[in-house]
């Protein structure tokens, strides 16, 4: 393969990467706000805590590396339904921009809690993979880059078939479209929302317990998480599953591609960019809410 | 009615009370980043500066006073460095301010020194126009980064073998003063620049940058970062199949670096002010004292904070008062002999006459395999 294909090739992947993991982080977010219209800001903080968590039982603890990462999930799904029932549960009729407060404070709150629990030093997660690189024409990967991807591939998908085609997806998505007419056809409003709430937390754990054996994590990593999150949930538009994956995957794209041609002191920005651009044409996001 | 009297002047005495005590202990103001990107360096150094003065304090203190340490987080982020920066002088009436670690936000807190008339020391920032605004508060114990290059660049070409080098570095002050100064030095020692490549203080992954430097082909690549993203980097760069040798400026030769990075860490160059393998008494001991009481060996930014808190210190003994126009006037003649040799500084109260090490990462620990001493900054 000619030089400058690898290259493009390489940029590809990485974007993919990335992107797998801005989609799945997107996702939990979007359907905390499709379901419950919150706009959790303490979202990155759910990816943090997984992350950290992961860390603690992999290297303190000693856990085998694949049991951990479904523990520390379920550490943060236990904490998240326990959030929803002590805090959201009572903010049900409220208006959205007190909620919207509450999960800023809740963000603050988490990430000093995490500070104080484990310091500000950041921490990879130990992994069994080799860390010698792979290669296929030219083009580099490692063992856990593939894990990642097929992670949160297989999690994307299976979000997807949870909403799409389970009953619980299908109870979700009317409780999306018309709270009171979903409640009127019998449908348990309050378990929907705990159950909306710890699987958008527990999607955006599972980023962090899997990325984190590459991307150190420490208590600060949850506001740049947020912040993506919410680019691409804008970007594909809030409340629409489908839109959290493509527009995950586009950031992911356009960030890579965009260091790999442009300055790379402008990567964020480009990024930033073409959300606007496709914001200016399409304010609604990329696709509908479902 | 009696009572009431005697409660009002129990509230009295002991809201005065602070004031009382105040004038018992040299108050010296520290802004360092607890909290945020760079909160790992940050809390060493607040760590070894606050061991530090137990130190002084148990040999008498200074003056014939205690030193009592207030610090204020600053998070290397501008704004609220200078908040910080405030609440100590005008709060806490501090004599004398070390911080703000970053060299962006150094040049924000510089503004406050100059307002409230306070003399600021740095021990850390090292881009290069912090000392070229003529700001009569404001100290820098450490070479810039364009002296720094200036040493070092002429002898990177042999020393690593490499022709062709590619700068990957933070994209702030301390990064581009990188890479504005220097291309030119390396290229006096007979080398070529083939990339020039940023990341954000936020990024955490730098995957799209690291394939842009490889497409490059470089021999070495010449990197600015402190630990939290020098252990990503490194890892990385690794992990994307570029085997060329690393030398950065920044956190590349302390021991949490190389934990944390593995074995990603081996054969990486440091251009650093202090390692902890340097051979001498002052050292010797500073390093027996840092492993006993805070269980590693001290990083760079640890040697930072020892000629900080000493050269302060020694300027508070020299001026004869705690008072900050007398210790600013002392400090302007600083003939120190400390941890890395002897410090002046010159008419733009920019450092000289230190000794720079170039450190090599073998089995785990920092080697030095190279020395320079800074000479007078070039006008």
């Amino acid at each position: 393969m000619s030089a400058s294909l690898t290259i493009l090739a390489q940029h590809l992947l990485n974007g993919v990467l990335i992107g797998c993991a801005y989609a799945l982080i997107a996702m939990g977010l979007t359907m905390i706000f499709g379901v419950m219209n919150i706009a959790n800001f303490a979202h990155g903080e759910f990816y943090m805590l997984g992350g950290f968590v992961a860390f603690y039982l992999v290297s303190l603890m000693g856990l085998n590396y694949f049991a951990a990462l479904p523990v520390a999930v379920a550490a943060v799904v236990a904490l998240a339904i326990i959030l929803q029932h002590a805090i959201f549960r009572r903010l049900r009729e409220a208006p959205m921009m007190t909620t919207t407060l509450v999960t800023i404070g809740l963000s603050i709150f988490l990430e000093h809690v995490a500070l104080l629990l484990w310091g500000p030093q950041p921490q990879s997660i130990p992994t069994p993979f080799p860390t010698k690189p792979l290669s296929f024409f030219g083009v580099y990967t490692t063992p856990l880059y593939l894990f990642c991807m097929a992670v949160t591939a297989a999690l994307i998908v299976v979000g997807h078939v949870v909403i799409r085609r389970t009953r619980m997806g299908k109870a979700m998505r009317a409780t999306f479209q018309n709270k009171e007419a979903s409640a009127l056809v019998g449908i348990r409003i309050d378990r929907i929302y705990a159950y909306a709430f710890a699987f958008g937390a527990a999607l955006a754990a599972a980023a962090g317990a899997v990325l984190g054996g590459f991307i150190p994590v420490e208590p600060a990593t949850g506001g740049i998480v947020t912040l993506k999150a919410f680019i691409v949930v804008i970007l594909g538009g809030m409340g629409s599953f489908v839109g959290a994956i493509v527009g995950g995957l586009m950031l992911g794209l356009a960030e890579a591609l965009g260091a790999g041609y442009m300055p790379t002191g402008w990567k964020d920005a480009i990024g930033f960019f073409a959300v606007i651009l496709v914001l200016l044409f399409r304010p609604e996001g990329l696709f509908r809410r479902v | 009615m009696k009572s009431l009297r005697l409660v009002v002047a129990v509230a009295v005495s002991l809201a005065a009370a602070p004031f009382a005590l105040a004038q018992e202990t040299v108050r010296i103001g520290v802004v360092q980043p607890m909290t945020g990107p760079v909160a790992y360096d940050g809390n060493i150094y607040v760590n070894t500066v606050k061991m530090l003065a137990d130190d002084i304090n148990a040999k008498g203190g200074v003056l014939g006073r205690k030193i009592e340490l207030v610090v204020e987080d600053g998070a290397c982020n501008p704004a609220q460095s200078v908040n910080a920066a405030e609440k100590l002088v005008v709060r806490d009436k501090v004599v004398g301010l070390l911080g703000a670690f970053c060299s962006t936000s150094t040049a924000a807190v510089m503004e406050v020194a100059k307002k409230h008339k306070v003399p600021l020391i740095t021990g850390i920032s090292t881009a290069a126009q912090l000392t070229e605004q003529g700001n009569p508060y404001f100290f820098r114990a450490v070479a810039t980064t364009p002296m720094l290059g200036n040493a070092f660049g002429p002898v990177l070409p042999k020393a690593l073998k490499a022709k062709r080098f590619a700068f990957l570095t933070l994209n702030d002050d301390w990064g581009r003063s990188m890479q504005a100064s220097y291309p030119k030095a390396i290229e006096s020692g007979g080398g070529q620049i083939v990339a020039n490549e940023f990341f954000q203080q936020s990024d955490l992954q730098f995957l799209s940058q690291i394939t842009k430097v490889k497409a490059a082909n470089p021999d070495a690549i010449v990197l600015a970062a402190n630990t939290q993203q020098a252990v990503a980097l490194s890892k990385q760069i690794r992990e994307l199949g570029v085997t060329a040798p690393l030398v950065g400026e920044g956190a590349w030769s302390s021991d949490s670096y190389i934990k944390l990075a593995g074995p990603a860490a081996e054969g990486v160059y440091g251009l650093v002010e202090y390692v902890y393998t340097i051979k001498s008494p002052v050292n010797d001991a500073f390093v027996k004292e840092f492993q006993a009481k805070l269980k590693e060996n001290p990083s760079k930014f640890a040697g930072a904070a020892h000629n900080a808190i000493h050269i302060m210190v020694d300027a508070i003994r020299r001026a004869g008062a705690a008072d900050p126009e007398k210790i600013r006037e002392a400090m302007e003649r600083t003939d120190y002999n400390g941890l890395v040799g002897n410090i002046k500084f010159d008419a733009k109260h920019q450092a000289y006459g230190q000794t720079v090490y170039l450190s090599l990462v073998k089995n785990g620990v920092p080697e030095v395999v190279e020395t320079a001493q800074i000479s007078k900054a070039q006008p």
